[in-house]
């Protein structure tokens, strides 16, 4: 009973503010002018490659370029070089696979970019990413070219393609420009491996690997007629001793005047040329420059037909860069070196640009740009950079990996250039004639976990109280005012302030007043790490830009990590992983701190609560309880578990029941000790969900979904007493063919103002007392798969709470009210008066997104992995942000801002009213008194 | 830490005789008066049984093409980011008098009815078959605030009681001074006897209203009520 009572007392709130929610259930949405304020995105495209980004003319009869990149992340995309915003994009790979290999090209003068990925290659309309037409090929691609020919026998529009694919039956085939239709098929016969296609004006050279019995690679090359596809010479070249691996080709070059292969032995002593179409080979002497040795070769040769044929080998050490300029004898096929760049220190990117048939080189190193013709070793314009503009780590030295220009000369200088470059902290920035343009930070797309944290200065004050409260009076007077003094520096500052807060203070509302100080607890710094190894930060106050970017690990290609973030002391943000010792970093500044902490044990990771540990260990899904082994969990035979979600470690609930409308009340199950578990069947299609009670092991809840496509994401998250997941099943006697939502919500008894089994006890422990909460489950049908479920969370968990769906195939974030799902709505019959007065409304079956719903507006959010939220400071605001390929965060009050004006309170309306009633007063005033006189004389 | 399959997406295996669906989207004002300007992340999924899933992106000629399909019954669902799509059936069956060509049909399909529960046809076909799906619906993702607006701000009960009240205080001295001598004093004698004047009118009554010895329950309303008295 008094337990009852504390219980209706802590109700009353939560009541209230359901109660002052219900009024305005149907406007719980994104406002229209919070929606491009509140919430911000970084539309990302993933780190871009070098060889799939360039500049091109998306309308022929235009000059104006767009950039297209095909990144690691295999989203295509173009960016619009003015402002760095995204023009298109498309995603080529959403089912997570990972490719060797993918291809973008783009003919000279055409409306489509040409992609190769996997078995597909398709055609994009370049203006606005429509697809223009897909082929499929039998085995997976290993090169994809456009055809430049100059007999005149081609089409005028589209220009065909050459696709040249591996498999058990490696292929060159030509695909029309306009209909993807195949013109002709070249089977290559034999077991050499497809490496490379390349194309002169005349003729398409396939060139394949052999594998001599040495384990050498030797190249052999097939000679085609693109015309008719028949095979007109076929030779190998003599490169039997050198080439050991494929890593020593250099480079085959397509797509020019006269196309060229280029290899080196493994220790870069000699680099070796043969031009396409001939047998000699030439050889030249690699100069060593500094003691380090050369860590790679590039060739950056122009990609037009009818461009000079001159090319570009650039040398990298971990020290410095240089390059050399070779030309092409037309005639004789002999390559000549015309000229060197000379040696600087750190690394360098070069990228070439052609304009008509001129072939120019442009050079960035740390800290300038420099272009020079193909013809000569003049510079043609040099450009001084001083910073990237981009965060980095303290003295982290921002080097360029990579680049693509768009160069316009006039005369013999360069009269402006583009550059596109991705820098080393993953950066990819644009410089107009050295100035830094627009920087998008591709990292980002490769965020793996993040964590928020409070910035470093708001954590300091808290110590510093801290450090008061727990020294005797004395020390704390003097420790006192000594801060009050450091304070008291900051006077100056604020006053100059003042006039414009005051005004801010009149015009403006609470909640766009993020700039001072952080009452409300919205500028928590976000931290990412990303899979290349940095640690990237963001401000969720002004997102805009990077606050800082540091390397925490040097991964070697092809290493694979995974870091593990946490926040555990205000202002400090911890990284560990399992390849070496965990460090600490400061919040707010990225500045390394001096703890170390454990390596994290091997072993897959399954979230953990605080007390109880989860492993997989064969299937089995084994818990132990201060290191002691607990339970496990061994599925049945066949079936194996999908995913398991604990409630979360720090889920504060207000509330332990639910009030109803007639003041009685339901008793939550509230047990921080619970888990979601959801397992398949693969050969019944079968998905069974499982609620555990994670300190006995316990099955205190379960239930089995037949017909379920296993191969489609379920999505589950538990929270509070309720668990929410969703899968997609096919179509039944009983089930419509369609993706589900399941709710449900565990109590202690369905009595209300009964707590069943639990009725008297304070406490109870799970190993002793079996005690089975009652479930009202609800299923709805709902428009879409959703792939991730998460939950917002407030301070005190006063707030009711609002259940995130992430939708992958309208690139959204839904927010679901739980009201709107509720398993209590009343199923074929009208809710009665107490249920309305609770806010319960009639089942339906069919679940549909409300398009106020969706966090993301008309924003395109694509790729999201996870959704992330922390409380804010104010109760009623939970902060969100969501992370894969795309990065978007936002601000929530499921239950209205109750404790915050928001935009929707008007101050001027409000001063207007307040004014105009005091004018009111001021005239009123005199003619009451006189009436008020009046009538005494009057009437008495 | 998910031990989530990847998704498997079927590959197309090249069937001779596989059925082709497309789907296109016509010019459908007012709604939809120019599909061309559809965003580029407009794509049509196929949901097939257990395991076969296709996406197909929107094209130039604002169709999306499903070359190979296997027998097999279908949902079509449109997503796209400013439009509602109606949610498709279709189905791709053996040709009933045993040639190679499949059949293929697409009807209109309902969420959360059974699934034989088919709408109104769409279209069928030997081998291909060509439909065109229009917009149901333009989504609507913001919440307007009711703002500032004079006349509603005037309708409010709370301004219309100011303005009358307005009006009595600069009207009725007026009214007043037009009134011929007769009818004022008769007014005078009125509001004397009147209800709400006088020491135990209803004016004075709520005035000298006792609260506290209403509150400490002093009888049932005015009768015992304080220093209300009964005549």
């Amino acid at each position: 009973m008094r337990a009852s009572n504390r219980a209706n007392a802590h109700i009353m709130l939560s009541t209230l503010l359901t109660a002052a929610s219900l009024f305005l259930v149907p406007a719980l949405a994104v406002f229209a002018d919070e929606a491009w304020n509140v919430d911000y995105h970084f539309a990302l495209l993933g780190a871009p490659k070098e060889e799939t980004s360039f500049f091109h003319q998306p309308n022929p009869s235009s000059r104006a370029s767009l950039i297209y990149t095909l990144s690691e992340q295999h989203a295509l995309g173009a960016v619009n070089p003015r402002d760095g915003s995204l023009v298109w994009r498309q995603l080529l790979s959403s089912d997570g696979v990972a490719y060797r290999t993918s291809f973008l090209r783009a003919g000279e003068g055409q409306d489509v970019v040409i992609s190769g990925i996997g078995h597909e290659v398709a055609a994009w309309s370049a203006a606005d990413g429509r697809l223009v037409w897909t082929l499929s090929t039998d085995g997976p691609l290993e090169d994809v070219e456009i055809l430049e020919l100059s007999d005149g026998k081609e089409t005028a529009g589209a220009k065909d393609a050459v696709a040249l694919s591996s498999g058990a039956n490696p292929t060159v085939q030509r695909i029309d420009g306009a209909s993807g239709a195949v013109k002709w098929q070249f089977n290559i016969d034999g077991s050499d491996a497809p490496y490379q296609l390349s194309a002169s004006s005349t003729q398409i050279f396939a060139i394949l690997l052999h594998k001599t019995i040495l384990g050498y690679v030797k190249l052999r090359v097939v000679v085609l007629d693109p015309v008719t596809g028949h095979k007109v010479d076929e030779y190998s070249l003599n490169s039997e001793n050198e080439l050991s691996t494929t890593e020593n080709i250099v480079s085959v070059g397509a797509n020019s005047a006269s196309p060229m292969i280029a290899w080196t032995d493994s220790l870069y002593t000699t680099l070796k040329v043969n031009v396409v179409g001939t047998k000699s080979i030439q050889s030249f002497d690699i100069a060593a420059h500094d003691d380090s040795p050369i860590e790679h070769v590039k060739v950056h040769a122009p990609y037009h037909v009818n461009s000079l044929s001159h090319f570009l080998v650039h040398y990298q050490t971990a020290a410095s860069h240089w390059a050399d300029v070779f030309h092409i004898n037309l005639k004789n096929g002999k390559v000549e070196k015309a000229y060197s760049l000379p040696k600087l220190a750190g690394r360098g990117a070069f990228s070439t640009s052609t304009s008509d048939a001129n072939v120019y080189f442009t050079r960035v190193t740390r800290d300038e740009i420099t272009t020079v013709s193909s013809a000569s070793h003049g510079v043609l314009g040099r450009w001084s950079l001083n910073t990237f503009g981009v965060a980095a780590g303290i003295g982290e030295q921002v080097e360029p990996i990579h680049a693509a220009s768009e160069v316009s000369v006039k005369g013999d200088t360069v009269s402006a250039i583009r550059t596109t470059i991705l820098l080393s902290t993953g950066d990819w920035v644009m410089l107009r004639d050295g100035k830094g343009i627009w920087n998008r930070p591709e990292m980002l797309a490769s965020t793996m976990v993040v964590t928020f944290a409070l910035p470093a200065d708001a954590a300091t004050l808290v110590q510093q109280l801290e450090v008061e409260a727990h020294s005797n009076p004395v020390a704390a007077y003097i420790h006192r005012v000594q801060r009050h003094l450091s304070d008291l520096q900051r006077l100056p500052s604020i006053i100059v302030s003042l006039p414009q807060q005051i005004v801010k203070g009149f015009l403006g509302t609470s909640a766009d007043d993020l700039t001072a100080s952080d009452t409300f607890g919205f500028r928590q710094i976000i931290v990412c790490a990303t899979r290349g190894g940095r640690l990237v930060a963001l401000d969720a106050g002004s997102p805009d830009k990077i606050v800082w970017n540091v390397n925490v690990a040097d991964l070697q290609p092809g290493q694979s990590r995974e870091p593990f973030l946490a926040s555990r002391i205000a202002g400090v943000v911890e990284v560990s992983s399992r390849a070496g010792a965990g460090i600490q970093y400061n919040a707010t500044n990225g500045q390394p701190l001096a703890e170390r902490l454990p390596v994290v044990p091997e072993g897959p990771q399954v979230p953990s609560s605080q007390v109880v540990l989860y492993t997989m260990h064969d299937g089995t899904l084994e818990a132990s309880f201060n290191r002691t082994p607990a339970w496990a969990f061994t599925p049945m035979h066949g079936e194996r578990i999908i995913d398991m979600v604990p409630r979360p470690v720090n889920d504060p609930v207000a509330s332990i029941g639910k009030v109803l409308g007639d003041r009685r009340v339901l008793y939550k199950y509230l047990d921080s000790n619970i888990a979601l578990l959801v397992t398949a069947q693969d050969s019944m299609g079968t998905a069974n969900v499982y609620v555990l009670s994670t300190v006995s092991g316990a099955i205190i809840y379960s239930n089995v979904h037949t017909g379920v496509d296993l191969t489609i994401p379920i999505a589950s998250i538990m929270s509070e007493n309720w668990f929410a997941y969703s899968f997609t099943n096919e179509a039944s006697d009983e089930a419509s063919k369609g993706h589900q939502l399941v709710v449900g919500e565990l109590f202690e008894s369905l009595v209300p103002d009964d707590r069943g089994m639990m009725g008297a006890t304070t406490n109870f422990s799970g190993m002793q007392t079996a005690t089975e909460p009652f479930a009202l489950t609800q299923t709805y049908q709902i428009p879409e798969v959703i792939s991730k479920l998460a939950v917002t969370r407030t301070r005190q968990g006063i707030t009711s709470r609002q259940l995130l769906a992430v939708l992958p195939d309208s690139n959204g974030i839904v927010g679901i009210p739980y009201g709107a799902v509720d398993p209590r709505r009343p199923v074929n019959r009208d809710p009665t008066k107490d249920e309305q007065a609770e806010g319960l409304v009639r089942y339906t079956a069919v679940l549909e997104f409300d398009p106020k719903w969706f966090l993301n507006h008309q924003r395109e959010i694509v790729g999201v992995k996870n959704v992330f939220t922390s409380p804010a400071l104010i109760e009623s605001t939970s902060l969100v942000f969501a992370y894969g390929l795309d990065i978007f965060g936002t601000r929530l009050s499921p239950s209205f801002s109750f404790d915050i004006l928001g935009k929707d309170f008007n101050k001027l309306q409000m001063l207007a009213t307040v004014a105009a009633l005091a004018v009111a007063t001021f005239i009123v005033a005199p003619l009451v008194m006189r009436k008020q006189v009046d009538q005494r004389w009057r009437f008495l | 830490m998910l031990l989530l399959t990847p998704l498997v997406f079927a590959t197309l295996t090249s069937i001779a005789s596989a059925a082709r669906l497309t789907v296109s989207i016509p010019s459908s004002p007012p709604l939809l008066p120019n599909p061309a300007s559809l965003a580029p992340s407009t794509h049509a999924i196929l949901l097939g049984p257990p395991g076969t899933r296709y996406s197909a992106p929107l094209r130039r000629d604002n169709t999306f093409a499903f070359p190979d399909l296997e027998e097999a019954s279908y949902l079509l669902t449109i997503q796209s980011r400013d439009y509602f799509f109606p949610p498709l059936r279709v189905d791709v069956t053996k040709a009933a008098d045993g040639t190679q060509e499949q059949t293929i049909a697409a009807w209109q399909t309902f969420r959360g009815n059974e699934w034989s529960n088919k709408g109104p046809q769409y279209g069928s076909g030997k081998g291909t078959l060509n439909i065109q799906v229009s917009p149901s619906s333009q989504k609507d993702f913001y919440q307007h605030r009711g703002g500032f607006d004079i006349m509603s701000f005037v309708k409010s009960p709370m301004i219309l009681m100011g303005l009358v009240s307005v009006v009595f205080i600069f009207g009725m001295p007026y009214i007043m001074d037009n009134m011929d001598p007769e009818m004022k004093e008769e007014m005078a004698e009125m509001q004397k006897k009147g209800p709400l004047s006088g020491s135990n009118g209803a004016a004075s009554q709520i005035q000298n209203f006792d609260m506290a010895g209403w509150l400490a329950g002093k009888g049932s309303g005015a009768e015992s009520g304080g220093t209300v008295k009964k005549r």
